[in-house]
């Protein structure tokens, strides 16, 4: 039995189709990632899941409990941290924890083990008003609410928007370590560079499910090779790549263009020489590895075309 | 152990927020300060202008008695009745008594006395309350100048003194004295709780305890009781000044004023938290509790007694819960009615508060 089972749940606002027949199986002790652009479903999901919103159709079960029949029976056993901060910004740090302690009918000298290495770090500002705490500080508070009734399954909406580039890498080693004493994580993110630290991911694109794997399986099934293609000046670059004939798709990734050609017709050295011909300079041409949002990319363009 | 902790939060955050405990003082002593003297209904500087074409001592007599009721400013005397209009188009005269040339003769004759009073009624009750005194000034001027020969000639006299039992003197602040502790109450323990699950809402906070498994009725009971705390509070509050202030004292049981403040409570909370079910943001929350609590103040009998609304109107006070508080507070302060005289306000109050407390739990849903 998975941690999280779901099978084929749909939810619909109006004549919006958030949910389309996702089905999803998490096993117990692993990191799992919903990967997806804002809107693909990922906080519906979760909301139902987490027992605040009933599925239209098919069912969800967390740690084997119906989420509509046993909702009460799941809240036990589940933290959940939403996306936007929601502790009481007008109760102090240790007052949130103690209240949420409460409300699970526990206590936090019970479960101090379970929340001591991250909430050591907040602990100096135990009486400040959580209204008051930096962004990295209240996702550590919220992360310790969520975690202080020793819940099995964790659930984080988009946990890291918003957040520096340090602290979320803080944030992840803290995953690692509470992913080490057993407890279930199913996260959602935004960031494709965040896919990789998942041990499985599933891709959302418009409420529908359009890959699941691990990252390094994703990556792998990448049908083309790609080319990190740079020069001078970039956007004329982009526009001139994207009317040149065997290429099959060019997008913008940071300061390079990624470029996916069929194996087997055009080399970097070929390009390379189109491109000086045409009057770009410091023009720059390697074959690079495939990375998440490359295969998202692919992927979210086949789904279009499908549909 | 929940709840008290619940309890614990919502005290923690009434008291950190910077602007509700003050409300919760300044609204009250305001109220019991300022409004029973400037809503009130008693109408006096009524400015009086006189026709008088007669200029006898009997007519000056005759203004003097007005004068010195004490309700008219005298602006003039004169006996040019056009500018007598003009004071009143003017908006300087809310009356003028016109007193005719054979005022005097007909005094001495017994005769009905030839006097017009005119009175201004772009202000309905001023005029309609001015003329009312105007005409019981010239009745009371008559019956001690007329001669008395006049008495044995037409014949025993009806003299009628009403007696005006609870509020002997007509005492207009004594009447709104327990009708603006209803209106504070009321709009305190209503605004309230609607805000604060609102905020609540708002804030995102409510998802977190949503997947918490506290029950809603100990959640929702715990949204209550700070408020009924803080409506106790303002009842003392007031009661203290309508003592200190006005010298005025609970004439029923002060027991019973809180048990009716409890009622009320129950119905006014329950109400704020069934509208923040339904609404999304404080915006709308606030509106619709306004327009709520207006209706209800406006047909409640606070400022126009119920029994002179029309019969559709009177219906639909029923349905409102102020009718009943307010009908029953008056009754315990000014009258001192006992539970047996207001059982019928305590069944209305409960029963309304019961549905609204219970419609407020069930809509409380926290799955959707």
């Amino acid at each position: 039995m998975g941690a999280i089972e779901v099978t084929t749940v749909s939810k619909r606002y109006g004549t919006c189709q958030a949910l389309d027949r996702i089905s999803l199986d998490i096993q117990r002790g692993e990191i799992y990632g919903l990967i997806g652009p804002d809107g693909a479903g990922k906080t519906t999901l979760f909301r139902i899941l987490v027992t605040l919103l009933l599925p239209d159709s098919g069912s969800a079960r967390v740690e084997g409990l119906d989420v509509v029949n046993d909702f009460m029976a799941i809240r036990q056993h589940i933290g959940y941290m939403p996306g936007r901060f929601s502790l009481y910004q007008d109760l102090t740090v240790a007052e949130n924890l103690d209240f949420f302690a409460t409300m699970f009918g526990t206590t936090v000298a019970e479960n101090y083990g379970n929340i001591e290495e991250i909430y050591a770090q907040i602990e100096p500002f135990r009486d400040r008003r959580a209204g008051k705490l930096s962004g990295g500080m209240k996702q550590k508070l919220a992360l310790c609410c969520a975690l202080v009734h020793h819940p099995s399954v964790l659930f984080l909406d988009e946990p890291t928007t918003g957040v520096d580039a340090v602290s979320r890498k803080d944030f992840w080693n803290m995953l690692y370590r509470i992913r080490e004493s057993g407890v279930t994580i199913l996260v959602s993110t935004p960031y494709m560079d965040e896919a990789s630290l998942c041990d499985r991911i599933s891709l959302l694109q418009k409420g529908r499910i359009i890959e699941t794997g691990t990252p390094a399986a994703i990556v792998a099934q990448y049908p083309h090779r790609l080319f990190g293609v740079s020069g001078k000046p970039a956007y004329p670059l982009l526009k001139f790549l994207r009317r040149t004939p065997g290429l099959l798709r060019c997008f913008s990734f940071g300061s390079e263009h990624h470029v996916a050609v069929a194996p087997g017709t055009i080399q970097p050295a070929e390009l390379t020489t189109q491109l000086q011909a045409a009057g770009f300079h410091d023009v720059v041409v390697r074959e690079i590895e495939p990375n998440i949002e490359d295969c998202f990319m692919e992927l979210a363009k086949e789904e279009r075309q499908e549909s | 152990m929940v709840m008290l902790y619940l309890l614990e939060k919502e005290f923690k955050q009434f008291f950190r927020d910077s602007g509700l405990p003050k409300m919760a003082i300044a609204f009250p002593v305001l109220m019991m300060l300022v409004f029973p003297f400037a809503v009130s209904m008693e109408i006096r500087n009524i400015n009086l202008v006189v026709v008088d074409n007669n200029r006898t001592v009997a007519s000056s007599n005759l203004i003097e008695t007005c004068t010195a009721s004490g309700y008219f400013d005298l602006v003039g005397v004169s006996d040019d009745p056009d500018w007598a209009m003009r004071q009143m188009d003017r908006n300087k005269a809310d009356a003028i008594l016109t007193i005719e040339s054979d005022f005097d003769r007909s005094l001495e004759r017994g005769e009905p006395l030839p006097v017009a009073i005119k009175v201004n009624t772009i202000n309905g009750t001023k005029g309609s309350i001015g003329s009312g005194y105007l005409t019981s000034c010239v009745q009371r001027f008559y019956a001690e100048h007329a001669p008395a020969r006049q008495s044995a000639t037409t014949g025993a006299q009806l003299d009628v003194s009403p007696k005006y039992y609870f509020n002997t003197y007509l005492d207009y602040k004594m009447f709104m004295v327990p009708a603006l502790i209803v209106i504070a109450i009321t709009m305190l323990t209503g605004f309230f709780p609607a805000l604060n699950i609102v905020s609540e809402k708002e804030r995102g906070t409510i998802e977190q305890i949503n997947v918490t498994p506290v029950n809603r009725g100990v959640f929702i009971l715990c949204k209550l009781i700070p408020y009924w705390l803080v409506a106790f509070f303002v009842l003392t509050a007031c009661l203290l000044i309508a003592r200190w202030v006005f010298d005025y004292s609970c004439a029923g049981s002060i027991g019973l004023m809180y048990f009716f403040t409890a009622g009320n409570i129950l119905v006014t909370a329950g109400m704020g938290l069934l509208i923040s079910n339904y609404s999304d943001n404080a915006q709308q929350a606030m509106f619709v509790t306004w327009f709520f609590m207006m209706v209800f103040m406006l047909v409640s009998g606070i400022f126009t007694p119920i029994a002179s609304m029309p019969g559709w109107a009177q219906a639909i006070t029923y349905l409102n819960p102020m009718r009943y508080y307010a009908d029953a507070m008056r009754g315990i302060y000014i009258k001192g009615s006992t539970l047996a005289d207001v059982w019928t306000d305590a069944a209305g109050l409960l029963t309304i508060g019961t549905v609204m407390v219970s419609w407020a739990i069930l809509s409380y849903k926290k799955t959707t």
